[in-house]
């Protein structure tokens, strides 16, 4: 009671001498009577945590994009999630002709175990029928607790439908897929959402090498498309190729929020060119690769300007179960202390992938979506693509083939790849 | 309850700034368990403090609130909504009087401007601006992060001045431009013609000059046809509401007394029942009413009362179905802005409820051939957490009903109307009386 007269004068001076803390409070007053009035007059029986919910996810929602209020029963969900171990049976699949088609069976995987091949078809999960049933819900039944069994109807070519147990395990996809490209090495990662990516980058990179007999003449990494992923799977992929130094720095509101992360001393292959692919749909994790890479002279970056999701999201829990809060906190910048936010990373080259015809198509980024944050540097908010700037391909090129995977291959192969690597460090010392 | 409230919030008021300065230990203290309506404030002033303390930016606590009030009321429905004190200065003047502009309705989803419907005989619409429509840029410029009325603003400007708008469309990959030049935009709400020696009337939306404009129709059609009407056609497609005293009144003008529409609040004692004067503006006149599927709110509780009381014909497409009624509730004086609050269901004189059916047509009639889509626009049931109709185990049996539609043939132009040529064939043909007496047996 003595702590709460207490608190209750310090606030009234605070009130008294801040203008901006007494609107506050005043508006603070206003929201308890809209609480009441929208109780009293709605249309249905509303609950005061329907609406404060509703509240804390405007309050949080109007931030920005990436920051939002996650009620208990979510919050709770979510954390169990976390801590159960979802397990798979280690297959890609497809739709195809109503049923689920095995793309491809991973060799570590159970169901390969059990013996599901590539090409094969799964007609029924634990006796449902797929068959007509959308991809998501199918690929859900298969999906269980890590150990448990389950029991999958499939059918191979020339082979009656048999019924197979597969006991689900904890299984990565592969999100490497590596392969010479005209005598070149090319990697493309799809997320960075995996924990074993860095590894499996490594053994890719290996593979290649010795498919090349001995020596990668140069490497195109291909981060088209990739949404990111995990922070410190983006700081070791970039360390691979990097001999010590910054990767990125995230900052704060506060000084005090600042944090390093630092490639590791040693390089994978310290002398072989790399061309790292973009476009307008690498986010995050590929944007501080990319970022990384091309501040620190490592790579040339080829495509489209990046998404330019340049933020750091903390969940707070709040306490007695009252749910959490998603927040941005911090803000990401690449060694050389340019923000991604809500611009990208800018190609050296820029390359479309098709013709816009004439003038620029927009694409969906960071700065499409409503309220987002801006870049802190205003200079490099205001950056504008002009159609000009951009090659695209000539008329005559199929549409079936890549044209940016083409360009990344001219610049390994000439030496444009000195002298955009030699223009990129003249217009950092600038 | 009203003076007890603001105390609690005061309360609350305290409890934030408390946090502000000694988080830990304020929440560390146990407290008795106090009501939910204090547990739930405080809650909300722990996040606003740590808010402030943790974002990654700077934040203006007073607009953390109103985005908080927002949220609290865009979380009920669909409809409910916050007006700052701009938006709502914005909205009365909005409600009369003549602007430059574009000429269409346009509001605030997901943060980005939406198009609710071009205004007939405008810019907009002749420039081919469709409902469902979302205004990303104007003059290359984003719209995001502006408020409804600010973008509202920059569309407004002196009448004859070019304007180009960039929209998004579902179903187009690309961004589509328009250029348009500013003009006064004059609501003229009822336009009326003689169609086929019929008179036809159509009400682009119920403003309050909606009673009014269909009263001039009615008699200077009148005196165009010698005299004597021989039918109506009432066409609201398209029409996505406005006042309720207005659909009253238009209602009121086909129906001798007796009920419209009756509204009903939460508590089974807050109904109130609005009811036709005596008396008929075109007695015994055959009556078609057209509906589609963006016929709402007050074009569904005329349409649902000519069905109701048998006072005609409708014909088209399953109407919108939102059934519910928004109360505009001034914040102290308006000094704060006011909320726009859903207190209110709207019941047809039977007693049916429309909010998420809608109305459905007496006779289905299509405005495009059959693609297989035709059912599938967008309707209030189709909104994120849009409220549901109470009679839902009606609405199942009703859904089990197989409608049959009659579609336009092949190559049919939409801009031949099929709607509209069945209504003239229904009315024409002799069949009308007949049609009726079947629909009411």
């Amino acid at each position: 009671m003595l702590g709460g007269a207490l608190i209750l004068s310090s606030v009234v001076t605070a009130a008294e001498t801040d203008p901006e803390r007494e609107d506050a409070f005043e508006k603070l007053e206003l929201f308890a009577e809209v609480m009441a009035l929208v109780k009293e007059s709605y249309v249905e029986d509303i609950t005061d945590k329907e609406l404060v919910e509703g509240a804390l996810n405007g309050a949080l929602s109007s931030l920005d994009p990436h920051s939002a209020y996650t009620p208990p029963v979510e919050f709770k969900e979510q954390r169990e999630a976390v801590k159960r171990e979802y397990g798979g049976l280690g297959i890609e699949v497809t739709q195809e002709s109503g049923l689920v088609k095995v793309n491809h069976a991973l060799i570590n995987g159970p169901a390969y175990g059990a013996g599901i091949r590539d090409g094969d078809y799964i007609t029924a999960v634990d006796g449902v029928s797929v068959r007509d049933k959308d991809l998501d819900t199918a690929i859900k039944g298969m999906r269980g607790e890590t150990g448990e069994p389950v029991t999958v109807t499939v059918l191979s070519a020339n082979k009656a439908p048999r019924d197979i147990v597969v006991v689900r395990a904890q299984v990565q996809g592969r999100v490497v897929r590596e392969r010479v490209e005209q005598g070149l090495g090319y990697v493309s990662i799809e997320t960075f959402n995996n924990n074993n990516l860095t590894k499996d980058l490594e053994s890719a990179l290996q593979s290649l090498k010795s498919e090349l007999g001995g020596t990668i003449p140069g490497l195109i990494i291909d981060l088209r498309g990739n949404r990111g992923g995990l922070l410190d799977q983006s700081v070791s992929v970039s360390s691979l190729f990097l001999d010590g130094g910054e990767v990125l720095s995230a900052r704060g509101k506060a000084a005090s929020d600042n944090q390093r992360y630092n490639a590791e001393p040693g390089e994978l292959f310290p002398d072989m060119p790399i061309v790292v692919l973009v476009n307008s749909g690498s986010a995050s994790a590929a944007e501080i690769v990319a970022g990384a890479l091309q501040d620190r002279g490592r790579a040339v970056v080829l495509g489209r300007r990046t998404f330019g999701k340049g933020s750091v999201q903390s969940v707070i829990p709040l306490s007695r179960e009252r749910g959490a809060l998603r927040m941005t906190t911090q803000k990401y910048y690449t060694p050389s202390g340019k923000s991604i936010q809500g611009r990208g990373v800018i190609p050296d080259l820029l390359i479309a992938a098709v013709e816009d015809k004439g003038k620029l198509r927009k694409r969906f980024r960071e700065d499409s979506l409503p309220n987002f944050l801006k870049n802190p540097n205003d200079d490099e908010t205001d950056y504008e693509e002009k159609y000009e700037d951009v090659n695209f391909p000539p008329e005559s090129w199929p549409d079936t083939r890549d044209y940016q995977l083409r360009k990344a291959v001219d610049v390994l192969k000439t030496s444009r790849y000195q002298s955009l690597l030699a223009a990129q460090d003249a217009a950092f010392k600038n | 309850m009203k003076f007890v409230l603001p105390a609690i919030g005061s309360v609350a008021a305290i409890a934030l700034f408390a946090f502000s300065t000694s988080n830990q230990a304020a929440i560390a203290v146990e407290r008795p368990s106090y009501d939910d309506t204090f547990e739930q404030l405080d809650l909300f002033a722990d996040v606003l403090a740590r808010v402030r303390n943790d974002y990654v930016e700077g934040v203006n606590d007073s607009e953390l609130i109103e985005e908080a009030i927002n949220g609290m009321l865009q979380s009920l429905d669909p409809h409910s909504s916050y007006l700052s004190p701009d938006s709502f200065k914005e909205f009365q003047v909005n409600t009369s009087g003549e602007y430059g502009g574009l000429g269409m309705e346009v509001t605030m989803e997901d943060g980005f401007v939406k198009v609710i419907s071009p205004i007939d005989d405008t810019p907009a619409k002749r420039a081919g601006i469709k409902a469902g429509d979302f205004i990303t840029e104007i003059e290359g410029k984003n719209l995001l992060g502006l408020s409804l009325s600010e973008a509202v603003d920059r569309m407004r400007g002196k009448p004859g001045e070019p304007i180009t708008i960039t929209v998004a469309r579902e179903g187009e990959d690309d961004t589509l431009e328009f250029s348009l030049t500013r003009e006064i935009i004059k609501r003229q709400i009822v336009r009326y013609e003689v169609k086929d020696g019929l008179a036809y009337i159509r009400i682009s939306q119920f403003n309050e000059k909606a009673a009014e404009g269909l009263e001039t129709a009615v008699n200077s059609l009148r005196s165009e046809l010698g005299g004597k009407i021989p039918g109506i056609i009432l066409d609201l497609r398209g029409n996505p509401g406005g006042r309720l005293d207005q659909s009253v009144k238009v209602s009121s003008a086909f129906l001798d007394g007796g009920e419209v529409v009756s509204t009903r609040g939460r508590r089974p004692n807050d109904i109130d029942s609005y009811n036709g004067e005596r008396g008929e503006l075109a007695k015994g006149v055959p009556l078609v009413v057209l509906i589609d599927g963006a016929s709402a709110s007050a074009s569904e509780i005329v349409a649902g009362a000519v069905q109701d009381r048998e006072r005609g014909i409708i014909m088209g497409m399953t109407s919108f179905g939102k059934g519910s009624v928004q109360s505009i509730i001034p914040l102290r004086g308006g000094r704060d802005g006011a909320i726009k609050l859903t207190t209110q269901r709207y019941y047809t004189p039977d007693g049916r409820s429309i909010q998420g059916t809608g109305i459905d047509p007496d006779i289905a009639v299509s405005a495009v051939p059959d693609d297989g889509e035709a059912r599938s626009s967008r309707r209030e049931s189709d909104l994120p957490n849009s409220i549901e109709n109470e009679n839902a185990d009606e609405d199942t049996e009703t859904e089990a009903v197989e409608v049959i539609i009659d579609y336009p043939p092949e190559g049919f132009e939409v801009e031949d109307d099929y709607q509209l040529q069945k209504a003239i064939e229904l009315l024409k043909s002799g069949t009308y009386t007949q049609k009726l007496a079947e629909l009411t047996q």
